[in-house]
């Protein structure tokens, strides 16, 4: 397929795709549909008749969307090579690091077997790290000279460094999320020119949405020092640029960092108190952004980027729903874990 | 194939699974089917445990090679408590590779730091500079210096100008930039220590001699890399010493896993309800005897083989039995490649293996050539193993079709054809390959028919697109087109026939199809147009057999003519490579059209390809990896 047929056919793909995005109609909808109907939909039908435990039921919805979401993205995979397919993988490659970050958790720890391999998700070979081997490894140190035979080595070598320095995981964690987002702008960057501004404009949101509240947690709950803390967040946001952040990581308190963001951020967040509300307001911001790019991005690479993560956000919300309702839990709890009720933008 | 129930005492369940794949004809299975009468699956300590130690065994076995399996002198047994005992030992071996394993890349990790050193003093030791000034503790400068992975530079020189810090880079290589930090003294430092940390900062010491004493520092630099060398080399030896102590003890181990593998290998297989247990699988018909009389040498207790022919409805779920021995083990292997016949179905490899070699030879008669490939496979026997007797058929047939065509290393004149020279009538020999095509469909054809009716499904061995109305449209279509071209008409009987044949085939397109009535009209009438279209098309894809017959002739002909514009030795080279180029080049093409013809023109028509094949038990340490 040449460039121009394959941009356009992936338009019209992620166009027709664009259908399956769900608004909040629908998700309330979902609160009252009969459940063997809600389960088939997502293809978990019987989920709630197999009489599983909570943690194998929280694994089976989760792997089933998991799933779901990797069948469209190799749809939207199949017209895309080089640059753009690689940024589209590349993204993907985000819930393969929950694997790890899993894995990591669980030998720092010395958790059992068992418990490590119900946390991990199924992915396809493409993204996918070789379980079993890692998972039979005996200890961290183990674990990383695995790694270091698998495509994630760089991430494996600075993983080694922050474990022998500092030997607790929530640096690890830090360094593999760092080494994520610095990576998918890397890729940004190495497309083609027509794809790199909206791209960047995307990516640049979603950075966003990770450094601001990490700035707050780092700063106010680590109480990590400005040069750390500067050091762990990702280069360029889309609001949040390099000179900003610098002089946002020498501010000691929420209120005066919100008050120091730009607009829109600093409209939209002004009066917030607690950093959930703050990744709250700024994954909403996220979702806005997606939505538009997705219908107006002259980028076929960009609205399928888009596509993906707007549909991540939705299966997220459906796995909350379909677990509350399995599991019984209160409709409220239900609605509040689905994010139900706080104006999410709709298509 | 029967499927079979081993009701035995619970406590023979282990020793059962052992006899079992002492045997190899036993495959577990269909454990399901029990589950309500035997709810409790035994092991599943033994089986982690095994888990366990397998993977301790194989990455062990990276570090310390052991003798090749052989044949085990006695079995028995492996309690759970042996194989706990077995396990630990062997988690404590690990530990060792492992604690080895550490220390080399440590090793590794600390030459690649000396490699840098050595860089950075021949930095230094090339500036014309007081080196006193960047060592030791300062009363208003903090200095560090030292190294870290490039992609961090930037990042980090922003970072610490937070602290009031500035960074100078003054060498990089591949991955890794050196750098000098410096700042003032005071609150901040403990500030940037942290921030260095996690930047992947390595300090680097600048030797105090290294302003007056150049030489005594390269000297010291030497021999801790060779104390490196000579610690890796220790290290090794002792890594080696320890697996010459260990060999026979691991041996040992591996003995033992292989004989806890039948019991972990049967899974939901094995089942009991209190003290009574139960074995389910599949055993070819014929092996039935021998494994009840092996049971009952090897149980103690009582025990009882029920054996049932599995019903049709049932014939997806039963594993395939392909019995192969050293001739057929390629072509089954090859077989296999495009999927394994369900249960009932026939197996195609001595079809397959015959077809294939036959169409070789066709394609590539030569018996020169065929001779270099018989020698070559029997030279090349150790690398190709299974496939040698595969490559030999392939040689015996390309040199009796050479025989045939009178052809020897693309001399045509040496001896008489027994049949025909390809070239001195290629319209005969497309005749020719036409009519092997017609046969290899028919057959084919005839094969999906078989496998239908043994699936139960006549409507499909009548109707469908392989059916008997289809073979009946295909060869009345054929007949009225020989006619055609012999008399000027197409016959009414051929006629009558294919018409009656599309009708047919028609309507059982229309009540198959399930759609709306336009669309259902538009696929039926499509598919049928399909059938007949599909047929003519893969027929006349065996015109390649007498192509590729001619090619080589005529390839032959091109490596003459090009032997001919030489003289003397440079002649015979090129009669040499010439052949030599035919022998690798078309031989590999023509194995590909060969493979191609049987996989699409042929597999596809009458075998899924889906079955299960059957995989007995057996005493090794594959079963469950």
């Amino acid at each position: 397929m040449n460039p121009i047929a394959s941009q356009t056919y992936l338009k019209t793909r992620t166009s027709v795709m664009s259908g399956r995005l769900i608004d909040d109609a629908a998700f309330e909808a979902m609160l009252q549909e009969p459940l063997p109907r809600l389960e088939g939909e997502f293809g978990l039908t019987g989920i709630s008749e197999r009489g599983l435990s909570e943690a194998e039921l929280n694994r089976h919805i989760e792997r089933g969307l998991i799933h779901s979401l990797m069948q469209e993205l190799s749809i939207l995979l199949r017209p895309l090579g080089g640059t753009a397919r690689d940024i589209l993988v590349y993204w993907s490659r985000k819930f393969e690091l929950l694997n790890l970050k899993a894995l990591i958790r669980g030998k720092l720890n010395h958790l059992p077997y068992d418990q490590i391999r119900e946390s991990l998700h199924s992915l396809p070979p493409l993204i996918s790290l070789p379980h079993e081997t890692l998972l039979r490894t005996e200890n961290v140190p183990e674990l990383l000279r695995q790694l270091e035979q698998t495509p994630y080595e760089a991430i494996a070598r600075q993983a080694r460094r922050v474990y022998e320095e500092k030997n607790e995981s929530f640096s690890l964690d830090a360094t593999i999320d760092h080494r994520y987002y610095t990576g998918l702008l890397r890729h940004a960057r190495h497309c083609d020119a027509a794809d790199q501004a909206p791209l960047l404009k995307l990516i640049g949101s979603l950075i966003d949405r990770q450094n601001l509240p990490w700035l707050l947690r780092y700063r106010l709950n680590y109480a990590l020092s400005p040069s750390e803390t500067y050091y762990l967040l990702i280069p360029s946001g889309r609001h949040l640029h390099t000179d900003l952040l610098k002089q946002l990581v020498n501010m000691q308190e929420m209120a005066r960092i919100l008050e120091a963001l730009p607009e829109p951020l600093n409209s939209r967040l002004a009066g917030l108190r607690q950093i959930m509300e703050v990744e709250q307001s700024l994954t909403d911001d996220l979702n806005r952004q997606a939505r538009k790019c997705l219908q107006l991005s002259p980028s076929a690479v960009a609205r399928s980027l888009a596509y993906m993560m707007l549909r991540e956000m939705d299966l997220r919300r459906v796995f909350a729903i379909i677990q509350g309702r399995v599991l019984a839990l209160d409709p409220q709890l239900i609605r509040q874990a689905a994010d139900l009720g706080r104006g999410v933008p709709g298509v | 194939m029967k499927q079979v129930l081993i009701q035995l005492l619970a406590d023979d369940l282990p020793l059962a699974a052992l006899t079992l794949a002492e045997l190899g004809m036993f495959s577990p299975g269909g454990g399901d089917d029990f589950s309500e009468q035997f709810p409790d699956v035994p092991g599943t300590r033994y089986r982690e445990l095994y888990h366990q130690a397998c993977t301790r065994l194989q990455k062990i076995e990276s570090h310390i090679t052991l003798r090749p399996l052989g044949p085990l002198a006695h079995t028995r047994v492996i309690g759970e408590q042996e194989l706990a005992t077995t396990n630990d030992w062997l988690g404590e071996v690990w530990e060792r590779c492992s604690s080895f394993e550490e220390h080399f890349r440590r090793l590794t990790d600390e030459e690649h730091m000396l490699g840098q050193l050595e860089q950075t003093l021949d930095n230094f030791a090339a500036l014309n500079f007081d080196l006193s000034r960047l060592r030791g503790e300062r009363l208003f400068l903090d200095l560090h210096i030292g190294m870290l992975p490039s992609v961090n530079v930037p990042k980090l020189r922003e970072a610490i100008a937070l602290a009031d810090y500035l960074l100078f880079n003054y060498m990089e290589n591949t991955d890794h930039t050196h750098v000098i930090i410096l700042g003032p003294k005071g609150a901040r430092e403990q500030e940037l220590r942290s921030v260095l940390d996690t930047a992947g900062f390595h300090a680097l010491e600048i030797p105090p001699e290294l302003d007056d004493e150049p030489q005594r520092i390269q000297g010291d630099l030497r021999q801790r890399r060779d104390a490196l060398a000579n610690e890796r080399a220790t290290r090794r030896q002792a890594m080696q010493t320890c697996g010459d102590e260990l060999r026979t003890q691991l041996e040992q181990s591996r003995d033992r896993l292989i004989m806890a593998e039948p019991f972990v290998a049967m899974e939901d297989a094995a089942r009991n309800r209190g003290q009574l247990g139960i074995i389910s699988g599949w055993i070819p018909e014929r092996e039935l005897k021998r494994t009840e009389s092996a049971l009952r040498r090897r149980l103690d207790g009582p025990f009882r083989i029920t054996a049932t022919t599995p019903p049709r409805t049932r014939h997806r779920d039963v594993p395939t039995y392909l019995p192969v021995n050293w001739l057929t083990r390629a072509f089954s292997t090859l077989v296999k490649q495009y999927g394994v016949p369900r249960y009932g179905e026939i197996n195609p490899t001595p079809i397959f293996a015959v077809s294939f070699i036959a169409m070789f030879g066709m394609m590539f008669g030569d018996a020169g050539h065929g001779g270099v490939i018989i020698l070559a496979a029997w030279l090349g026997r150790k690398r190709l193993k299974s496939f040698t007797p595969f490559a030999i058929c392939a040689g015996l047939s390309t040199s009796l079709f050479g025989l045939l065509y009178g052809s020897l290393f693309g001399y045509e004149h040496l001896f008489q054809a027994v049949w025909i020279p390809p070239l001195s009538d290629p319209l005969y020999m497309l005749r020719m390959a036409l009519f092997w095509g017609i046969g290899f469909m028919v057959i084919m054809s005839l094969l999906y028919i078989h496998n239908q009716l043994v699936s139960g499904e006549i409507s499909h061995a009548l109707f469908a697109t392989n059916g008997v109305v289809s073979v009946t449209l295909y060869l009345s279509v054929l007949t009225g087109i020989y006619r055609f071209v012999n008399t000027g008409q197409f016959g009414l009987l051929p006629a009558g026939l294919s018409l009656a044949a599309l009708l047919a085939l028609l309507a059982f397109k229309l009540i198959e199809t399930q759609a709306p009535p336009g669309e259902r009209m538009l696929v039926a009438g499509i598919e049928t147009f399909e059938t007949l279209t599909g047929y003519i098309s893969n027929t006349l894809s065996f015109l390649r057999v007498a192509a590729f017959s001619l090619n080589h002739v005529a390839l032959a002909i091109a490596v003459f003519t090009l032997a001919d514009m030489m003289e003397g030795t440079g002649h015979w080279l090129m009669v040499i490579g010439g052949n030599l180029f035919i022998l690798i080049l078309e031989g590999a093409i023509v194995t590909i059209q060969a493979l191609r013809l049987e996989y699409y023109e042929g597999f596809s028509r009458f075998f899924s390809g889906d079955g299960q094949e059957f995989k007995p038990l057996t005493l090794s340490l594959q079963g469950v990896k």
